[in-house]
């Protein structure tokens, strides 16, 4: 699913150069849910972030199920990240001015989508996520863990093919937390690729690989998990 | 792609979340567009009431008469004005070839005349005139018949009364025509009523052409030449067959009527159209000094909108970067922020309309100024209050759009 080889991604500012990823190689297939771990500065936000098409790298290639995204414009990138990835972040992200149910067909909205199919979208995965009767609440409305339930919502409204959370507990009481991880579980027994960043060790716990990065070097790709499950499969309850 | 519809819906809802602030940019935009159309109302009605006025004495008018600017008083006792019957004979014969419409001869009593009828009395102004004279000042009768050839050919005392006049000497449910008044003695027969002319704006402000024209008794200058005792045209008054030819008619007149007299008299000559010149250039020069001054207050409500943008991508700068995480084009963000202004400035743009158009018609029942609204005003009015907000929305929405998604999420 994910094949990253040689990924370098440098900082500069000024006359000052920083190397913040070393030639990252990590293959991620379907269906693994990976934590990636480190210290503060380890680099892990950033190759988050490169997986998620948010940002660019120097050196390297990135192939996302199949597809070479290395090199590609702007509006590509923006295109390929609302149809094949769902961000997850550790602050929600929520717009609060519009309801929740509008908030997780956003990303259907950039995808041209109708607006029927949006709403009743929308709904079915609040639904999934235990938010029914939130659908017309702003997000000021909800408790941080029901945000947070929104925002995976929304992450899975056009069916991605990689999960990106980068530290979803973050925000969040331990209670809340575990909560929202046993939702991650759920979404990785229904065969969802999940890639989340933490520096947990008990939220890391719940994934079934963890990469630790140190210095912008993998130290530790952990075992991939062997799994027969198609993500095909997975689509038809997804629904 | 995003649809049009939910970019209007998106942004109607941002803005719906500040709401002070957007009335705010609102109003700015609005008091600007108010003061454009207000300042354009004016002055286009100010224009058409000069021009109105200006027409009374007929837009294609040359006058040419005995330059009297280097003679002394003997002198003009001795000669005369300049120009006789055997002068206008003459130019009558070659009127088509100068270019010449209408061409009257003008005899005036300058003695302070008055009409009496009975007990009754008004102070005229009597001005002895051809058969053409009604037309080439656009005079309109309300009653009767204009001067006539056989009137001037036999030099009948008969007469074209305007309104005040009228109004002095007759009850309003008498009828004139057919009439007699007394005119410095004479009885003379009144043909025709002519319609009221304002020249109260040019009389306001002090123009010498501008004595009321609703005081004129209009008779044959034949006639009134004869009532004088002498055979003196005081000036002629003529209009020519195109607008832009009336200087140069004008200077054919006075080689003419030199080359007459052996270059015994020298002759000047005015024109309608190099008053109408002066004119054009004094009002559009009040028109650009007053649309200047109302652009700079657009100009400031331009500025509220950028100022408001900018506050706002400030403001939602991590939502720029979850809107791109989700697959929001940089054109996306774009289009969200300069659809923010456009409505802003739109919706400004009706309210200054409404505005302008209540200020407008508040001057008009004070003043009882003309007022012109023209679809042109109002389109281009709402069209500039539009280009206004996308300029200034373009500043902001394009550091929106600009913005790295990895940088944007990272604000607070």
């Amino acid at each position: 699913m994910i094949a990253l080889d040689g990924i370098t991604k440098r900082y500069r500012s000024g006359r000052l150069e920083l190397t913040v990823l070393h030639g990252i190689r990590l293959d991620i297939a379907a269906g693994e849910f990976v934590a990636i771990m480190g210290a503060s500065g380890s680099g892990k936000s950033t190759l988050l972030n490169l997986i998620g098409c948010l940002d660019r790298f120097d050196e390297g290639s990135y192939r996302l199920a199949d597809q070479d995204v290395t090199g590609l414009d702007d509006d590509h990138l923006a295109t390929l990240r609302g149809s094949r990835i769902g961000f997850i972040f550790q602050g929600f992200n929520l717009i609060p001015r519009i309801s929740a149910w509008r908030n997780v067909a956003l990303p259907m909205l950039y995808a041209g989508a109708p607006p029927a199919a949006r709403r009743q979208r929308a709904l079915d995965l609040l639904d999934r996520v235990g938010l029914a009767d939130r659908a017309e609440h702003l997000p000021g409305e909800l408790s941080g863990g029901q945000q947070q339930r929104v925002a995976i919502a929304r992450a899975l409204v056009n069916d991605p093919d990689v999960l990106v959370a980068d530290e979803p507990t973050g925000s969040l009481d331990s209670a809340t937390g575990r909560e929202i991880m046993s939702l991650f579980g759920e979404l990785h027994k229904a065969g969802r690729t999940i890639v989340m960043v933490t520096h947990e060790h008990e939220i890391a716990a719940s994934a079934s690989r963890i990469v630790q990065l140190r210095d912008g070097h993998v130290v530790d790709a952990g075992q991939p998990e062997r799994r027969a499950e198609t993500k095909a499969e997975s689509r038809a309850d997804d629904a | 792609m995003i649809g049009g519809t939910d970019r209007v819906t998106q942004a109607l809802a941002a803005l719906r979340d500040n709401r002070l602030r957007t009335a705010l940019s609102v109003l700015g935009i609005a008091i600007g567009i108010a003061a454009v159309m207000i300042v354009s109302t004016i002055s286009r009605g100010g224009n058409h009431l000069v021009f109105s006025e200006l027409e009374t004495f007929g837009l294609n008018s040359v006058w040419v008469y005995r330059d009297w600017e280097n003679d002394s008083p003997l002198e003009r006792r001795r000669d005369g004005s300049g120009i006789d019957r055997r002068d206008v004979a003459a130019l009558d014969a070659v009127t088509a070839e100068l270019g010449i419409r209408y061409l009257s001869p003008m005899v005036q009593d300058y003695s302070d005349p008055a009409a009496r009828r009975g007990a009754r009395f008004a102070n005229i102004q009597l001005i002895g005139a051809s058969r053409q004279y009604a037309a080439m000042v656009n005079d309109d009768l309300t009653a009767g018949r204009a001067l006539m050839s056989h009137d001037i050919d036999e030099r009948l005392p008969v007469a074209m009364l305007a309104p005040d006049v009228v109004a002095k000497l007759f009850d309003s449910d008498e009828d004139p025509v057919g009439r007699t008044v007394d005119i410095g003695g004479r009885r003379v027969t009144i043909i025709g009523l002519l319609a009221g002319k304002s020249r109260d704006f040019l009389s306001s402000i002090g123009s010498a052409g501008g004595e009321n024209a609703n005081d004129r008794v209009v008779v044959p200058w034949t006639w009134l030449q004869r009532v004088r005792g002498d055979r003196e045209v005081d000036h002629l008054h003529l209009s020519v067959e195109v607008f832009d030819s009336a200087e140069r008619v004008a200077d054919d007149v006075v080689d003419f009527l030199s080359r007459r007299h052996g270059d015994h008299f020298n002759y000047t000559r005015e024109t309608m159209a190099s008053y109408i010149v002066t004119t054009g250039r004094i009002l559009g020069g009040v028109a650009i000094v007053g649309t200047i001054a109302a652009s700079v207050s657009l100009l400031v409500g331009g500025m509220g909108i950028m100022n408001m943008m900018g506050t706002a991508v400030l403001e939602r700068t991590r939502e720029i970067g979850l809107r791109r995480a989700v697959g929001a084009r940089r054109g996306d963000i774009l289009w969200q922020f300069l659809i923010e202004a456009g409505i802003i400035s739109l919706v400004g743009g009706v309210l200054g309309l409404l505005v302008g158009a209540a200020v407008s018609l508040i001057v008009v029942w004070l003043t009882g100024f003309p007022l012109l609204p023209s679809p042109s005003v109002i389109a281009g009015a709402l069209i500039v209050s539009v280009v206004v907000g996308l300029i200034a929305g373009l500043l902001p929405a394009r550091r929106a759009a600009r913005l790295e998604p990895v940088t944007a999420l990272r604000a607070d």
